[in-house]
């Protein structure tokens, strides 16, 4: 009973990453996805890593089956309960058009449709008072429409349950009597946030995705008990934290993120290890990057998430704590084109896996990143993917040069051309998550995961002058490796405008203490110690009249109200250059997370490699602005912890290739990941 | 010139300016005091270069696409670039030059090296006050721009860096929230700060040369965009006609027409023929013109590009002055987003026919603004709810047009939470919703429906309301056999007694009275009896139909029980 699993189930593979507590030892496992019966999938990967479940302490696992079922619309017929005059605020949403010279824009449509949307009497103001009492009588044709209509699940979203609930919970409690085999999803029992559009979007969803979730959980759960599991089962959260199965099956909806919250919590852990709080981290994969950024050891999160969410559409809202990560459309199998006014663009658009890259052979035309990669001479035509799928470096260049010839370009020219633009795009979306928000990447590391991310990650550290880069062991699974070091975690929040002052101290007290309270009980009841608990708070702070608030750390104990508002005006400097000191500020919502403390760290793998490795080879590679140099080409399983050697430098591994520009310098750490030092 | 640089870097650099644009508009919407601003994201940023030339812009909304460039032509000529000086900060909001009315005050940063002018950084924001006759400044009955509140004709209000404080002085005791307003001024001027150091820090890493260039790579990029997708536009002379239904002081309705030719790669729109300027204030000027304009430009040519003026290269503009889209000094312009909204109904009318997976029919067109002034006593400040609605579009070779959606004169405008209206303004909200009582718009593909929002007076003192809604006489249109959309309209209601008006100028209220804004189902595209028979029988399901309208317009026989399609019944009325 000494091993924590990790399983995290992508589209293609489900991975699974072993500690043992004792030895320290990791084992990894990989398994083919199984869509048709995704438990399958878990327990092959748990076999492909020869363990038994007998000896298993606890498994993490993060899933995608809340996101599957939320894109591909295939969950629970479900109805709506709202607050008389409001039955259409799901289907008017906010009115934006994101997409504003677009004269035939389309909104998001919405997972409820007229007919299942009902309405109650009722009224509540926005201090809670009642100012007309709910008339339950109203739920009688409500019920009576759902049993005709086989209505599957049931969200309830009244205007200002956030400041009183008691509404919510009567219908609920009412329906459940009426309907006993219909869950019942009420939006102040996920968020005390304000926004009714947004609050009953994120009812909806948790109703509409609930009924498959717990299908699925259930099954799993069972499924591993067969095996032999005896130890506890733990979800991944899109916070980063893990949750039991309990209050996974209760709100679902906070597993929307499930997988990728997960690699960013890997990173964080990494960066505590190597000394280093505040990391840039970056994950390449086929189709797309994703960026977030980790300060002070903790991932920035957001409740401003939405799915489907692109900057010319608005999405669907879900007001739960996410992981906040930025994802572009850029990956190995972005295809370079020219558009309508003679530029060259690289993606959105994927060649995917079928047909994929030119290079593939599968009658991939279009030029991709991969094949600018092998032709730049970055990747080894026998060695993709360990050597099991062979390249066809032709095949490339002839892409390159259909492209190339209609622009006046040289296929190497293209090839670092479109390099350039890719790695462009991720500098973007970098400094999104950094500059944009105030901080400077020259305080971070870049921590690159993926298959593609050690391939740029070195171009990119150079561009935004990071501390250095770090490419971890196993960066193909890190995912699953960052779930085996999840804490439980469970968040609170609540809408209460407040002016910033000494005398609002006591009320402040009170809430927070409240939260604290509420969230130390759930963590209780899914068995978690509260013994090692640690608590965060944090208050959305505004200068009074704005809307748009700041997340403000606050520290625990009784509340400074000066101490806070000094840190508010400081963050607002660092967010937007300036501050209004002397303007009256208010305190908007309040929230607290609590976590359950951390997992231990696997000790580092034992130095395998000799002190001196041989080299696998050269080749000529294409550094673009650093110029065409003979590169060495090292297998990473040959190289020992503390080895050093000067760029030009490939270090090829069954996953990923990691480039060192020259002047550069490649280490092997104490903790095996490649650190490339930039200067 | 252009081969001397390496075009990559052109395009990465193109990207980065984009990008600058961008993250004014990010400063400016999060920092602002105006929920106009925040919420409504009535405001725009971005960057012209030297001669005025829009080459990247971030837009909240559709009404600045073409007011950038002629107020910074403007400041250029009264001051020239030889006048200017690293730190100068100018402001205008004169609607004669460029600009929109007098709410939307534009700052404009010149931006300095090698010793000289290299471009301009821009914002421009809605203040909720900026005085004159009434709170908000846009009296709807306005006859002269005197009572729209203080003009700023171009004024230097940071000196060198220095902050001109008898100017900050001047604003404040001109406008009636002056903690809102000097926010809002400080957040257009972290914006243009923002704009100046991203450029900088370009010319820094890439060379003031390449950047220079990448300005004409920008230009000459929009240009190739806008010809290539017009060729595809058949030529021709295109014509529509229309009506604005009142100007705030009379509700005679104002003819409007347009002339719109098409050429092998352009295009040239020909105004002449509008009514006289109003004497209310529906007038808008050039600039808020060109932005109407320009919008059905990007629409039909590229509506996902970024905005730059090389788009508009192929376009041409003809009106004479002293119109009602080409208002003159002192005509006043505060509800010039009325005349912009019907200038740019006009032009996409004229279009629609030959572009029908670009433009569909016409659309509630009007923002629908109603005001509620007054007094908070809680928090003992004066209070101005002023909110645009969303309304219904219209039907398309697509589909059915959208509901509840915000009109094309405006974009990325978030309507406000009930919640949140709440916890801001004395009233309650009891009602938003779908206003498929209004039914209209009927087709092959239907048009979208319009709102029906409702305000209870709650708490607040001495409350007046106004409002300018337009389209409350004139309908929206159909295109392609589709049938007429529905009118917007404001009600005040009062013991019973409902009282409907479209534009109305101060209308004391009470406690505990209703405000009720109403808008319009959107116009329809194709026979309704061309309607997939299925899809009435959803809209009667969801209540968008009823039975009778199905009946009687769609030609579709519905068992009144199941409510599912009779198939022979709508053989039956269908081959009537």
């Amino acid at each position: 009973m000494s091993l924590r699993l990790a399983t995290d189930i992508g589209g293609t593979f489900s991975d699974l990453v072993a500690f043992d507590e004792v030895t320290g030892a990791l084992t990894i496992g990989k398994a083919s996805t199984t869509p048709d019966d995704l438990p399958q999938g878990v327990l092959d990967a748990v076999g492909a890593a020869g363990v038994s479940p007998a000896d298993v302490a606890e498994l993490v696992h993060g899933t995608t089956v809340v996101i599957n079922a939320l894109t591909e619309r295939s969950g629970a017929r479900t109805a709506l309960v709202t607050t008389q005059g409001f039955r259409d605020v799901l289907e008017i949403a906010r009115g934006n058009r994101p997409d504003m010279y677009n004269l035939v824009s389309r909104k998001p449509s919405p997972f409820v449709p007229r007919r299942h949307r009902f309405e109650v009497r009722e009224r509540v103001d926005r201090h809670g008072v009642v100012l007309r009492p709910l008339e339950l009588d109203d739920l009688e044709a409500v019920v009576s429409a759902c049993r005709r209509d086989g209505i599957e699940a049931i969200a309830v979203c009244l205007l200002h349950s956030y400041a009183r609930p008691a509404h919510e919970e009567a219908v609920r409690d009412a329906l459940l009597v009426a309907l006993p085999d219909v869950p019942v999803t009420i939006s102040s029992g996920i968020t005390r946030e304000w926004r009714e559009y947004e609050r009953s979007s994120t009812a909806v969803l948790n109703a509409y995705v609930q009924p498959a979730v717990e299908r699925y959980l259930d099954a799993l759960e069972r499924r591993l008990h067969d095996e032999g599991l005896r130890g506890p089962v733990r979800i991944v959260q899109s916070n980063g934290g893990t949750t039991a199965l309990r209050s996974a099956r209760a709100t679902p909806i906070r597993l929307v993120e499930s997988g990728p919250a997960a690699g960013v919590i890997g990173a964080a852990r990494l960066g505590e290890r190597l000394g280093e709080p505040n990391v840039l981290y970056l994950d390449i994969g086929g189709t797309t990057a994703k960026c977030s950024l980790i300060r002070d050891g903790e991932p920035a999160t957001t409740t401003e998430y939405r799915i489907e969410w692109r900057p010319d559409y608005a999405g669907h809202p879900i007001m739960v704590p996410v992981v906040d990560i930025v994802e572009i459309g850029a990956g190995g199998g972005s295809i370079a084109w020219v558009d309508e006014g003679g530029s060259v663009r690289v993606g959105p658009r994927s060649a995917g896996a079928e047909p994929g890259p030119a290079c593939y052979g599968r009658g991939g035309e279009s030029p991709t990143v991969t094949d600018a990669k092998l032709a730049a001479g970055v990747l080894d035509p026998e060695y993709f993917l360990g050597g099991r799928l062979r390249l066809h470096p032709q095949l490339a260049w002839d892409a390159l040069r259909r492209l190339g010839d209609g622009l006046g370009l040289a296929p190497a020219e293209l090839a670092n051309g479109i390099i350039r633009l890719v790695n462009a795009n991720m500098i973007s979306a970098l400094k999104l998550v950094s500059v944009r928000r105030g901080h400077d990447p020259r305080d971070f590391v870049l921590v690159a995961a993926g298959g593609g991310g050690a391939m740029h990650a070195a171009a990119l550290g150079a561009e935004l002058q990071v501390k250095r880069v770090v490419v971890p062991p196993h960066s193909g699974v890190f995912s699953a490796w960052g779930m085996g070091l999840a804490e439980a975690r469970a968040d609170a929040a609540r809408t209460c405008v407040l002016e910033a002052s000494a005398s609002t101290a006591p009320e402040l007290d009170a809430i927070f203490g409240e939260l604290e309270r509420e969230v130390a009980t759930g963590l209780v009841a899914e068995g978690a110690h509260t013994g090692s608990a640690r608590y965060e708070r944090s208050a959305d702070m505004r200068y009074r009249g704005q809307e748009h608030a700041v997340r403000v750390p606050i520290a625990l104990g009784a509340v400074s109200v000066g101490a806070v508002e000094a840190d508010f005006h400081a963050l607002h400097r660092q967010k937007y250059t300036f501050d209004l000191e002397g303007d009256p500020v208010e305190i908007v919502t309040c929230h607290v997370s609590v976590f359950g403390g951390r997992a231990p760290m696997p000790s580092p793998p034992s130095p395998t490699g000799t002190a001196t490795p041989a080299a696998k080879g050269c080749r000529r590679v294409d550094f673009d602005a650093d110029g065409i140099h003979e590169a060495t080409v090292f297998d990473r399983g040959d190289l020992p912890i503390g080895f050093q050697a000067p760029g030009p430098v490939v270090v090829e591994e069954e996953t990923t290739t990691a480039l060192v520009h020259p002047g550069q310098t490649l280490e092997v750490d104490e903790a095996g990941n490649l650190a490339v030092w930039l200067v | 010139v252009e081969e001397r640089f390496d075009p990559f870097e052109v395009e990465i650099l193109k990207d980065k300016l984009a990008a600058t644009a961008d993250e004014m508009g990010v400063v400016l919407a999060r920092t602002s005091m105006s929920p106009i601003v925040y919420e409504v994201l009535d405001f725009a940023c971005g960057l012209t270069d030297s001669t005025a030339r829009v080459i990247a812009q971030t837009n909240g909304l559709t009404l600045f696409t073409g007011t950038f460039g002629p107020q910074v032509e403007g400041l250029i000529a009264d001051y020239g670039l030889d006048g200017m000086r690293p730190g100068d900060v100018f402001a205008t909001n004169v609607p004669y030059r460029g600009g929109t009315h007098t709410c939307d005050v534009c700052l404009v940063k010149p931006i300095f090296a090698g010793g000289r002018v290299i471009a301009f950084a821009v914002s421009v924001t809605h203040w909720i006050d900026i005085g004159g006759a009434v709170p908000g400044s846009i009296p709807p009955d306005a006859t002269d721009i005197y009572q729209e509140g203080l003009r700023l004709p171009g004024v230097r209000i940071y000196d060198a860096g220095s902050r001109v404080d008898s100017i900050f002085a001047l604003i404040a005791a001109n406008i009636r929230l002056p903690r809102t307003g000097l926010g809002d001024l400080n957040a257009g001027t972290a914006a243009v700060a923002i704009g100046e150091r991203r450029l900088l820090e370009a010319c820094e890493r890439y060379g003031l040369d390449l950047v220079l260039a990448s300005f004409e790579r920008v230009l000459e990029h929009g240009e190739r965009t806008a010809r290539a997708a017009l060729t595809r536009i058949p030529n021709g002379l295109y014509r529509a006609e229309g009506v604005i239904d009142g100007d705030g002081v009379s509700d005679a309705q104002l003819p409007i027409e347009v002339a719109v030719t098409v050429g092998d790669d352009w295009l040239h729109a020909d105004f002449t023929g509008c009514a006289p300027q109003a004497a209310g204030p529906v007038n808008c000027s050039t600039g808020a013109l060109l932005s109407a304009c320009k919008t059905v430009v990007r629409a039909i040519t590229a509506p996902a590009a970024r905005s730059n003026d090389g788009f508009f290269a192929p376009f041409s503009l003809t009106i004479p002055p002293g119109t009602v889209f080409s208002a003159e000094p002192p005509a006043p312009t505060g509800w010039y987003y009325e005349g912009a909204a019907f200038a740019n109904d006009l032009f996409w009318k004229a279009l629609a026919p030959v572009c029908p997976d670009r433009l569909g029919a016409g659309s509630y067109t009007s923002l629908c603004c109603s005001y509620v002034v007054g007094r908070d006593p809680e928090a003992d400040e004066l209070f101005v709810l002023a909110e645009p609605n969303v309304g219904g579009w219209g039907g398309s070779a697509l589909g059915d047009g959208e509901s509840a959606l915000i009109a094309t004169t405006d974009g990325d405008t978030y309507n406000f939470p009930a919640e949140v209206v709440e916890a801001r303004f004395p009233v309650l909200v009891e009602r938003y919703e779908l206003n498929v009582a209004a039914q209209g718009g009927a087709g092959k593909h239907r048009g979208g429906f319009g709102v029906v929002r409702e305000y209870r007076l709650h708490g607040g003192e001495d409350v007046s309301g106004y409002g300018s809604i337009g389209g409350s006489d004139r309908r929206p249109w159909g295109l392609a056999g589709g049938s007429e959309g529905t009118t917007n309209y404001l009600e005040y209601v009062r013991d019973g007694t409902v009282e409907r008006r479209g534009r109305v100028a101060h209308v004391s209220l009470e406690e505990g009275q209703v405000v009720r804004s109403v808008t319009g189902t959107g116009g329809g595209f194709g026979d309704p009896r061309e309607r997939d028979p299925e899809r009435v029988r959803d809209d009667v399901r969801d209540g968008y139909v009823t039975i009778e309208c199905a009946r009687e317009i769609y030609a579709v026989a519905l068992d009144p029980e199941t409510l599912e399609v009779d198939a022979a019944g709508t053989a039956g009325l269908r081959s009537g």
